[in-house]
């Protein structure tokens, strides 16, 4: 049935006058709160940290001038970061938010930041310089590092003791712990090979001595089908084509009942992966320890990074800058802030000087999970042995998903890793060049 | 020139307005303007330069977002996927609600009202849920099912590359048959029971009864159903997203719509994002009316 003529006019008129609506309605943003004399400042803080209300709650009752309210949001690779830039372009974004530093810039490409150089300066020097590099972009600061992800192996020492194995510190000594384990019980498996995980597989390309992204001039170079990457794509083949890994998504509910009950007896992830597994499986507690990643070549202490580490970004479009990045850099510096962020597993302090960081000398609750170990010493370990030349380019997103997809496909069409890496290349210099980047 | 002329009617009553207005400023709303900002969207595509670390801009690239989803393999391979998935849970759906609605109408079946309700009780589950609750059955980790079989010496994974899009359709059958049923009871209770008589009279078996007189009589509404259920199968997200952690046969690209969202949320790509949406909009309406075409031959309109 066709609207009759005469009714036609009015009803477009509607539909565009709605339309338009629609478009101003989206224009408008709220103007800000806060004023400058006697009122505190209000800001908001975006950040899907557990408890990291508490470093926040610390902050207000030492502040006057500002007030934070805090935002909890999804893990922003599942979601948060989208909806960080979505509200940029809507024009009501928070204003300091938390972001990973292989995703800084991801926002930069997105036009997500605010340039802070003016407000940071004078703070570079409390953290630690390959941190601190990572905010830093054409000589303008744009995030403040909060923490950084070193890689270390968590391992169930009380099986291992049953099974008459150390914790491994060479990849061979992996290799074989992996058929001890395997042959100990039809369920049991050394550890899970995490298809899904692309910061996992990139940690371990990392540890490996591969270096994938660098800028040569005003060009990125991208090299992830490296001998070096491809070496550690081949260890990890035979591992699987031996059926001593188990292929299963890590942190899904498989995983998380093979933790458990421990069918899966290690878990290489970051400093911060310490809160999950305590909270995963509690009824563990007293059984866990905690080594450094096994090397390539005995003797060596060569460490990296899962996806780097996390910030404190000043989101564009805020009204406070200043106070924003005060905020920032006091819940990344003050030694009760961050003492509390590593007692919540917000992972490794990017302070320079951590000796006055009460939770990291001793922290009875954490350690006794380990059987009393201190864990943060093995840590501490790990993230002076990170390299710290590794670049995050822009699209780390894409990177991310290509690598999942490509090496997803491979386990379960049954072809070579080495080849789901040289796919994923070509995946980030074709999306790359796609936006407009210059590749070498 | 005319020597009466009518009496010039009133344009129509403001009432009409009044009443009309909800729904055509909601659909303007949330129909119409997000299908056109989609379209307008696509039409553009943001580019950096250099290191790609400063501000970008946003320039009219006219189809060249379509162009790039059509000739990316993945894409390709998604849709491909999906017509595959359509041909075997399209049938599937509508045999499995026309079967149960016919026994349940049948007359012959005990407690008809509370196997109705029992039937459509999983339409009830929201798409999410009934998916993560499917997830733990489908895990042998998890599932007593499965574990079960094992035991016995069956060895099922729902989840392999070669049985996930059958995973899927039956979480999509179980959720929504009960729904198509329903439609389906409705018409044939609208069946005159005369019709019914005189079958009995002419001495028509129970079976004739149902193919001479029952299916034709809801052709319509198997027609409705079909289309539906096309509709809803190309549009096949929620399942594929939710199962994607538990297994590696589900890329990020495994139907269109994931792929879609993926560009949209993942990779920062909003106006590819929309080219695709478009896009599967355009193969939804395409199927749908090639559907309606087929079946409303023109000396006896269906619908």
């Amino acid at each position: 049935m066709s609207i009759p003529d005469r009714l036609r006019r009015p009803a477009t008129a509607l539909a565009a006058v709605s339309v338009v609506a629609l478009a101003l309605a989206g224009c408008s943003g709220s103007p800000s709160t806060g004023t400058a004399d006697g009122e505190p400042v209000k800001i908001t803080f975006q950040s899907w940290v557990p408890n990291i209300d508490q470093a926040v709650d610390a902050f207000n009752d030492s502040h006057d001038d500002i007030q934070v309210t805090l935002e909890t949001i999804t893990a922003g690779p599942d979601g948060g970061y989208a909806t960080m830039l979505s509200a940029v372009q809507a024009g009501n974004a928070a204003d300091v938010a938390q972001v990973g530093y292989d995703s800084i810039p991801d926002f930069l490409i997105n036009d997500g930041l605010e340039d802070i150089t003016e407000y940071a300066e004078g703070s570079a020097d409390l953290f630690s310089p390959w941190q601190w590099e990572t905010g830093v972009f054409d000589g303008s600061v744009y995030s403040i590092p909060q923490a950084s992800g070193p890689l270390g192996q968590f391992y169930r020492a009380d099986i291992f003791e049953e099974l008459g194995i150390e914790a491994p510190t060479t990849w061979d000594e992996y290799y074989e712990a992996a058929k001890v384990v395997r042959a100990s019980d039809p369920d049991r498996y050394i550890a899970a090979f995490a298809f899904n995980q692309a910061p996992w597989m990139i940690g371990l390309a990392q540890q490996g001595g591969a270096n994938w992204f660098g800028t040569e001039g005003d060009a990125w170079t991208v090299d992830i089908d490296g001998d070096e990457t491809l070496k550690v794509a081949e260890y990890w083949q035979k591992l699987v084509d031996e059926d001593l890994v188990k292929v299963v998504a890590d942190m899904s509910n498989e995983w998380n009942a093979d933790i458990q009950n421990g069918n899966i007896l290690t878990w290489i992830s970051g400093s911060w992966a310490d809160a999950i597994v305590r909270g995963t499986a509690p009824e563990t507690a007293g059984k866990w320890a905690v080594s450094l990643v096994p090397q390539w070549n005995a003797g060596e202490n060569v460490s990296a990074t899962w996806a780097g580490g996390s910030a404190s970004v000043v989101l564009r479009g805020t009204d406070h800058p200043a106070e924003a990045t005060e905020f920032a850099v006091w819940l990344n510096s003050d030694p009760e802030s961050v003492s509390i962020l590593t007692s919540i597993g917000a992972g490794w302090p990017a302070l320079a000087d951590t000796s006055a960081i009460e939770s990291l000398q001793d922290d009875p609750e954490v350690f006794a999970f380990y059987g009393g170990q201190d864990i943060w010493d093995t840590f501490a370990e790990s993230d002076a042995a990170v390299d710290t030349s590794w670049k995050w380019p822009p699209l780390s997103s894409t990177l991310f998903a290509s690598l999942s997809d490509n090496v997803s496909a491979a386990v379960e069409n049954g072809t070579p890793l080495v080849d789901a890496y040289r796919l994923t290349q070509e995946d980030v210099v074709a999306a790359l060049t796609e936006r407009g980047i210059n590749v070498q | 020139m005319t020597a009466l002329a009518p009496p010039r009617r009133r344009a129509g009553s403001p009432a009409k307005w009044v009443l009309l207005l909800p729904f055509v400023v909601m659909f303007a709303l949330f129909f119409i303007a997000p299908i056109v900002y989609a379209i307008v969207q696509s039409l553009f595509a943001t580019k950096s330069s250099g290191l790609g670390l400063g501000r970008p801009e946003t320039t009219f690239v006219f189809f060249d977002n379509y162009a790039r989803a059509l000739s990316d393999p993945a894409f390709v391979e998604s849709v491909g996927r999906l017509v595959l998935f359509a041909a075997i849970e399209v049938p599937l759906m509508v045999l499995t609600a026309l079967g149960l609605a016919l026994l349940l109408d049948s007359g012959k079946a005990r407690f008809p009202r509370f196997f109705r309700v029992l039937y459509f009780a999983p339409y009830g589950v929201p798409g999410v849920i009934a998916t993560l609750l499917w997830g733990f059955l489908y895990i042998p980790a998890t599932s007593p099912v499965i574990q079960a079989l094992g035991a016995i010496g069956i060895d099922m994974n729902p989840l392999s590359s070669s049985g996930v899009l059958f995973a899927i359709a039956n979480i999509a059958l179980w959720g929504f048959a009960g729904y198509n049923m329903v439609i389906l009871m409705a018409a044939l209770d609208a069946i005159p029971s005369e019709l019914y008589e005189a079958a009995r009279v002419d001495g028509a078996s129970t079976w004739s009864t149902t193919w001479h007189i029952k299916l034709p009589l809801v052709r319509p509404s198997i027609i409705l159903v079909t289309v539906f259920t096309i509709i809803g199968t190309l549009q096949l997200f929620v399942e594929p997203l939710v199962l994607q952690p538990l297994t590696s046969a589900i890329s990020s690209t495994f139907t269109p719509n994931l792929a879609a969202y993926n560009q949209a949320f993942a990779q920062g790509n909003p106006n590819l994002a929309a080219a695709m949406a478009v896009l599967v909009a355009v193969l939804g309406f395409v199927f749908s009316f090639g559907f309606l075409r087929l079946v409303n031959r023109k000396d006896s309109r269906a619908w």
